[in-house]
């Protein structure tokens, strides 16, 4: 899904990331964690051609992200809440991602049934602009909107911050059902070191930009991956 | 509790503008916008040194006071009108200072303290104290004058209080100014003196120097009342919470049948209606719609066409010139998530440019009231608005992809604060925008008379409409190329 070659990226002179390798095969989920300025957020805007790389490239289904834009119809993303449409009410926001990927309002109103649960009845129906819900919730009405179109590739940067513990759950739970279902890839980030080891099968830590760790998550992950942040005495 | 004081109010200001991304860009500008503020004060002082021979030449018999005194409800009610759309009452500034050991008192006496700064409360000073000057060097007068002026003040300053009552409904806003509208009317058109009771009231002021308690009173009045609501106001749930709002242009289905295009259009109006900053800059547009009367009412711009084409291009180009300029930065606070989307480019820039091509119609329509002016008027406004439909609108949109500073959507401009988007490119494109219809029209003047340079406007704004697939290409061609510069100079808020 995601190859890597000789990736890196600088800001006047310093080094922020550097992957001479990385290659992120379909269906799975990968999850990226690491103290704050380690890269993670760096890398997802590379990916997305929202910044230019200092070297090397990034391919999404053989596609180089840099030189062509053919990635963009199965390639879905939600960073923060500027990924909202701050003036749109949420049904309004979903029809237009609708629109863009290929669905008619009436498929959207029934395909977003399917999140009512998650939504906790907060969310749908409020008649209020995005830009008036709470942290919380603007943060999972646009991790469903990533979903929108059924991508074949979703980034999310730090889904399960600010939410309240039900939807933390319930946001497991979703990234699961979605995994068995379909070949959908999942990169997410996070500081929770719970979560993301229970939703990925793959965790890859980084330092200040670079790989330091790259596991299969085994029962063990968890425990390795909390002695390795814990302060050293 | 004592310490915190104006000055350290003052202080904190100092620090935001300094640390503020890109300061030494936005201080070369504020220095330039300094320049603006002063040949405008300079303008007003000519003015307040020139309305006394002005009002002994045009009524000898009248005292000038009285004359200055007819204009004064007019000049109150507008002030009242572009201090509701410009002037915010700086309270988001001060909510870090709510937990700090600072009385509430003190917290409400600096930003009403600020307030008063307002450009607008200077206005009346400017423009009245040189009067009273040259009244006095010029008559025998006695104290009644100034007593006068103070009570002018104290208008100014009731106005300045009084606009933080009707920002908060809507309703008495409207109604304010449908009443002046309808006063204006009753006084001008049907002969019903309402609007003279003021005018009277500023005479009997300017008469009976003891009635200026009037006035005191009032100020005072509105002083307290605006401390005791401000005070209450400090409180996150009230002050510092949005106001709830309805949701408005939710509709719109029409634009379904566009296809793509329609969703993008449909954006847009939401966009426009939503939003503060927006609405305000569609009011500007509606302001410039009355440029034209500043030039054709005065006989000495009839002959110089220079000047007419200037104004005909911003009659009907107004909401075309301060709207398109902001292409793309109305969509700067989502503009990277825009960015990953599968978003046809084309569609996009197509909208904001069948919408400024909209307003240019509407403009031309509504400058219709112009024909009172003779047809030489109508037939520029008519060749003008054809000149921005067909090539100021894509001059306008090309002019965007160069102009990275983001807009803050929900957030009130100020008046000569609006720097934020403010660029030396933008500068520059005013050349186009402005200069080449002047020149398009004034060549063939020059050599063939009135119609050629007419013609020539025409042609050029029909040019552009024969060309626009190539010329919304090379516009394409430039955004995608500035892509990434845009994204990072829109992320510097």
């Amino acid at each position: 899904m995601i190859t890597v070659t000789n990736l890196s990226k600088t800001y006047g002179g310093t080094l922020v990331l550097e992957l001479p390798e990385l290659s992120i095969p379909k269906g799975q989920r990968f999850g990226l964690v690491g103290n704050n300025g380690a890269g993670k957020t760096t890398f997802f805007s590379l990916l997305l051609d929202l910044i230019e790389s200092s070297s090397g490239r990034i391919a999404i289904n053989d596609i180089d992200v840099q030189s062509s834009e053919d990635w963009k119809p199965f390639t879905a993303a939600f960073i923060d809440e500027s990924y909202l449409i701050g003036y749109l009410t949420v049904e309004e926001y979903y029809y237009f991602l609708g629109s863009l990927r290929g669905l008619s309002t009436k498929e959207i109103d029934e395909w977003v049934l399917g999140f009512e649960s998650f939504f906790n009845g907060e969310i749908l129906g409020k008649k209020k602009y995005l830009r008036d819900l709470s942290k919380g919730n603007q943060k999972k009405a646009g991790i469903v909107g990533s979903l929108i179109g059924s991508p074949d590739l979703v980034i999310l940067d730090e889904p399960f911050a600010n939410l309240d513990p039900s939807s933390q759950i319930g946001l497991k739970k979703l990234i699961e059902d979605i995994a068995k279902k379909s070949t959908i890839t999942f990169l997410i980030s996070s500081h929770d070191l719970t979560h993301v080891t229970e939703v990925c099968d793959r965790i890859v830590l980084l330092e200040k930009g670079k790989i330091l760790k790259d596991i299969k998550t085994t029962p063990s992950t968890l425990k390795e991956l909390e002695s390795y942040f814990s302060f050293k005495e | 509790m004592a310490s915190y004081a104006v000055i350290d109010s003052i202080k904190l200001s100092k620090k935001k503008f300094f640390r503020a991304p890109q300061w030494e860009l936005k201080l070369a500008i504020r220095i330039l916008i300094s320049f603006v503020v002063l040949y405008f004060l300079a303008a007003f002082l000519f003015l307040g040194v020139g309305i006394y021979f002005i009002a002994q030449k045009s009524a000898p018999e009248q005292n000038p006071v009285f004359l200055i005194n007819q204009f004064l409800i007019y000049y109150f009610g507008i002030d009242l009108l572009i201090r509701y759309f410009v002037q915010n009452l700086p309270i988001t500034n001060i909510k870090p200072l709510l937990i700090q050991p600072i009385s509430k008192n003190k917290i409400v006496q600096g930003v009403m303290l600020r307030s008063l700064g307002s450009f607008f409360n200077w206005i009346p000073l400017v423009i009245l104290l040189p009067f009273c000057i040259v009244y006095t060097l010029n008559e025998t007068t006695t104290y009644t004058l100034w007593i006068w002026l103070l009570g002018v003040l104290f208008f100014a300053g009731i106005n300045n209080f009084l606009v933080f009552f009707i920002n908060k409904s809507r309703v008495v806003a409207v109604g304010l100014f449908l009443l002046l509208l309808l006063g204006s009317v009753f006084q001008n058109v049907l002969g019903v003196p309402l609007l003279s009771f003021f005018e009277k009231g500023y005479d009997f002021l300017f008469l009976n120097p003891e009635a200026v308690a009037a006035p005191f009173l009032l100020f005072i009045l509105t002083i307290g009342v605006q401390y005791v609501f401000l005070k209450k106001q400090l409180y996150l749930d009230k002050g510092f919470s949005g106001k709830k709002e309805r949701i408005v242009g939710s509709g719109l289905t029409v634009f379904d049948r566009v296809g793509s295009l329609g969703v993008f259009i449909k954006n847009d109006i939401r966009l426009i209606l939503r939003n503060v900053r927006a609405r305000q800059v569609v009011f500007m547009g509606f302001l410039f719609l009355f440029y034209g009367i500043i030039f054709f009412t005065q006989e000495v711009y009839m002959e110089s066409y220079v000047m007419l084409i200037f104004a005909g291009i911003f009659t009907t180009g107004g909401f075309m010139l301060t709207f398109g300029q902001l292409v793309p930065a109305w969509d700067s606070e989502y503009f990277s998530f825009l960015m990953c989307q599968n978003i046809p480019y084309r569609n996009y820039l197509k909208s904001k440019l069948y919408l400024m091509m909209f307003s240019v119609v509407l403009s031309l329509i509504l400058s219709l009231p112009y024909l009172y002016f003779g047809i030489k008027i109508m037939t520029i406004i008519l060749a003008t608005a054809i000149f921005n439909f067909g090539m100021g609108s894509f001059i306008t949109l090309y002019s965007g992809a160069f102009n990275a500073t983001p807009v803050k959507l929900n957030v009130k401009a100020k008046a000569f604060e609006n720097t934020q988007n403010f660029s030396f490119s933008q500068l520059l494109f005013t050349l186009p925008k402005i200069v080449l219809p002047v020149l398009v029209f004034y060549v063939p003047f020059q050599f063939f008379g009135f119609t050629a340079g007419i013609i020539g406007l025409c042609l050029t704004g029909l040019l552009g409409l024969l060309f626009n697939g190539f010329l919304l290409s090379r516009i394409e061609k430039t955004y995608q190329k500035r892509k990434h510069q845009t994204l990072s100079s829109f992320q510097k808020t």
